[in-house]
């Protein structure tokens, strides 16, 4: 009995993120982000910087843990699928408080589900395919499919237009108090000069052990206070001089500068995302299928990245859209479609697919210096297979209102964390800008997003990965980590896309 | 004199109308959209039109030129659409770091600026007189961002004696919130100083070569008399001007000096704004800094009437 207890409680410590050793309760810890988030209801944004910040405040009835796979949080256990695939029922979790001291209860979620359907991008992807959301009982919900839909677990757990769950009586569009189920709720929001979350003194955590954003959340800072840098350069000094505990999106040219500070580390998450060139398929010089492949085969992925993030630490040259470390991984229509870097064949495959000097416009922001940088590098290679590039540079605001208008571009540039569900990829969807709508995409992405067997979604998704290499809706560049930094009293912060600090704690 | 400050008023009015057209009319001919931002990089074109809707951005500029002006007159500057909240609220919340930047800053420019700039012109060719010209024409050649990133480095970064950015926490006191600002004061003081200097050089030298002074001096009246009071008095005007403007620039938001420092001030809340296409607190942001403008160069006037008997209106 003894010995059972002492490997429960070594199974407990070590399985816990960066071995808490002796986290105490208390203190109050300084992040500094990239700027002021544009709102706190991460239902009606898909900004990262909306997920990290309200994270700590709402939760969804699932999440993800280290492996990215769905996993529990204010449901009980995995949904029930019904045989056919068209009914989900979710048990909730008994005893949750909401920050107002209410217990949450299935008419809460219906009514939070309700609204994710109405306001939330990914809630009315999703809302394509609901037919019902009903309370069965006071613990449990059922969703009624129209059709069976395997993304919606995933959809559910996700961060960013989340379905988070809030009290039933504070559904309104706008939303105007922040009431929610998370270790740590809104104590003040400054605009422009911090988020002040004070830790929630009636949460109860999830009994199984932390993994990744799943398991345990425990709240031992008494305080987070998110504070807005948007300069990178004045956030890379405030890292150096220890000013903030954790500081997140530092340039990777800062690493070596990092690493020398006395007060803080680099924190790398490798890897962190890839970026796109995303194509206009519906108007423009790219609009032909054989031009966008010879726009491809020109391009040295290898010369782009390496202007961008300056060394293979920073980047990974890979072609699969997903890397290794996820169950997504897969060379499919990879081979002789990635870094090809030929712009005389490219040359000759554009007169072919009569390419007549029109304009290739490639729309690109500084905002993210490393778009621009890759944009550079391209544009050369592009020049050198003769064609007409028009390089315009703007700042992000516009670009996401120029992308939006088919007339005005041909390519734009942009980026994306590994997102734990393929059928999140916004270029996946006809309605994003890129307009892909083609019948390969139709049945391939139809056939994966309709597949519930998790081991048979694994094989549809290299078909959809090779349909991406034949119609060419977008191309990936290659791998990029993200840098961040950590203070050396510091300690239970796990490298993550969207950075938590629940289970993290300051060093006695 | 009442004539003449009604006349001052009504153009007033008429300088205001005219910045609100102006502002609007570039605001929204500037290409980006404040829904694509708000929404993030994965919204649907359908979401961001909805959105456009329930800001009333699919109006045309017509209409919404219209319902802002009905909405200005009614004293209302409208309501941000990222901050949830009055611009007028935004407005005053920012006013406090920028406002204690513009004191504390000017403070800086004038303890140098002022008896430097006096001494340099009562000693003119003298070693002082001409390390100052060189000091300030190097002080007026760095930009203060510039200046900020070396202060930064030098005395935040390495030495640790000061903070990099911020405004200080929910609980800082006020020391707390000066020490704060202590380097982007530093910076925007130095360099603004060196025009302070040379008006204040150049104005000095004008009335102490003036027959009264010499009169002053033939009378026995003692020769730091003849300085701070009679030559400073009426060196004033042109001092006070380039003080006022100085003021006038640092209260509507020493932008970029503000952005480096991660100041929330008003030319920090103007960036973002940019940035995020917040055209309401755009177009108020700088309907107030216009109007400050436009206000400080009238009380400008208005001194003048103090410190110089002879101006007349």
């Amino acid at each position: 009995m003894k010995l059972k207890l002492a490997s429960l409680a070594a199974a407990l410590l070590f399985a816990s993120p960066g071995y808490l050793s002796a986290q105490e309760k208390g203190g109050v810890i300084n992040v500094a982000t990239i700027g002021e988030p544009p709102t706190l209801d991460p239902m009606t944004s898909t900004a990262d910087l909306v997920g990290i910040v309200t994270q700590h405040m709402f939760e969804t009835l699932y999440t993800f843990d280290k492996k990215w796979t769905v996993t529990p949080l204010l449901a009980e256990a995995l949904p029930e699928i019904g045989a056919d695939g068209k009914t989900m029922t979710i048990k909730l979790r008994q005893g949750i408080k909401f920050h107002d001291g209410t217990d949450m209860d299935s008419a809460d979620v219906v009514a939070s589900l309700n609204r994710w359907v109405k306001l939330a991008s990914r809630g009315k992807q999703a809302g394509n395919f609901i037919a019902s959301i009903t309370a069965t009982d006071p613990s449990t919900v059922t969703i009624a499919l129209k059709h069976p839909y395997a993304p919606l677990a995933s959809l559910l757990a996700f961060n960013n237009s989340a379905a988070i769950i809030i009290p039933s009586e504070k559904q309104a569009d706008t939303m105007a108090e922040f009431v929610g189920t998370g270790p740590y709720m809104l104590k003040e929001r400054k605009a422009d000069q911090y988020i002040q979350l004070v830790r929630y003194d009636g949460y109860t955590a999830r009994s199984e052990a932390s993994d990744g954003y799943g398991g345990a959340r425990h709240a031992y800072l008494d305080e987070i206070r998110f504070v807005p840098v948007p300069d990178a350069n004045t956030r890379v000094e405030s890292a150096v001089s220890g000013q903030y505990d954790y500081v997140d999106a530092l340039p990777v040219e800062s690493f070596d500068k990092l690493k020398g500070a006395a007060a803080t580390q680099p924190i790398v998450l490798k890897p962190f995302g890839y970026p796109v060139f995303v194509f206009n398929t519906a108007e423009g010089s790219a609009k032909n299928v054989e031009v966008r492949k010879a726009i491809r085969q020109a391009l040295s992925m290898e010369d782009m990245l390496a202007a961008a993030f300056g060394s293979t630490d920073f980047y990974g040259l890979e072609g699969n859209i997903y890397p290794a470390s996820f169950s997504w991984s897969t060379d499919a229509g990879v081979e002789g479609n990635y870094n090809v870097a030929n712009p005389e064949g490219a040359k000759a495959a554009a007169a072919a697919a009569g390419y007549k000097g029109e304009p290739v416009r490639i729309l690109t922001s500084r905002q993210y210096e490393f778009h621009y940088k890759m944009a550079q590098v391209a544009a050369e290679y592009l020049k050198l297979a003769g064609f007409n590039v028009d390089l315009q540079v703007v700042d992000w605001a516009t670009l996401t209102q120029r992308r939006a208008e088919k007339g005005l571009w041909d390519i734009y540039i942009t980026h994306s964390p590994f997102l734990p569900e393929p059928a999140l990829i916004g270029s996946l969807s006809t309605t994003a800008p890129g307009w892909w709508d083609t019948p390969e995409r139709k049945a391939a992405v139809d056939a994966f997003t309709a597949e519930v067997d998790p081991a048979k979604r694994v094989a549809l998704w290299a078909d959809v990965q090779k349909v991406i290499y034949g119609d060419v809706p977008f191309i990936k560049i290659g791998n990029f980590n993200a840098v961040g930094s950590i203070s050396n009293k510091l300690q239970g912060v796990d490298p993550a896309p969207w950075p938590y600090f629940w289970n993290a704690s300051i060093k006695k | 004199m009442i004539r003449y400050i009604l006349q001052r008023i009504a153009g007033m009015i008429v300088v205001m109308f005219i910045v609100v057209t102006i502002v609007f009319v570039i605001v929204r001919v500037t290409p980006g959209d404040p829904a694509a931002v708000m929404l993030g990089p994965d919204a649907t074109p359908q979401d961001i039109a909805e959105l456009r809707t329930r800001l009333g951005l699919d109006k045309s500029i017509f209409v919404q030129y219209f319902l802002y002006v009905a909405q200005l007159l009614k004293g209302d500057l409208g309501n941000s659409i990222f901050l949830n909240m009055p611009v007028s609220a935004a407005l005053m919340e920012r006013a406090e770091p920028t406002f204690f930047l513009t004191v504390f800053s000017l403070s800086i420019a004038c303890v140098i600026a002022l008896p430097i700039g006096i001494y340099a012109a009562y000693r003119r060719g003298s070693f002082i007189d001409q390390a100052s010209t060189l000091l300030a024409m190097l002080a007026a050649s760095i930009p203060s961002f510039w200046l900020g990133l070396i202060l930064m480095q030098v005395f935040a970064v390495r030495q640790q004696w000061f903070p990099v950015s911020g405004y200080g926490g929910p609980d800082a006191a006020f020391l707390d919130r000066m020490y704060h600002l202590t380097l982007p004061a530093v910076a925007l003081g130095l360099v603004s100083s060196a025009l302070i200097l040379r008006f204040t050089r150049a104005s000095m030298l004008d009335v102490l070569g003036d027959d009264y002074i010499r009169t002053a001096r033939a009378k026995g009246v003692v020769e730091r008399r003849v300085v701070l009071k009679h030559a400073l008095k009426n060196a004033l005007i042109p001092i006070l001007t380039v003080v006022g403007l100085t003021a006038a620039v640092l209260i509507s938001g020493a932008v970029v000096t503000e952005t480096v420092f991660g100041l929330p001030g008003v030319g920090n809340l103007v960036v973002s704004a940019v940035l995020r296409r917040d055209y309401p607190v755009i177009q108020g942001a700088l309907l107030v800094i216009a109007g400050l403008y436009v206000l400080i160069n009238f009380a400008i006037d208005m001194l003048y009437l103090l410190v110089d008997p002879r101006v007349r209106y």
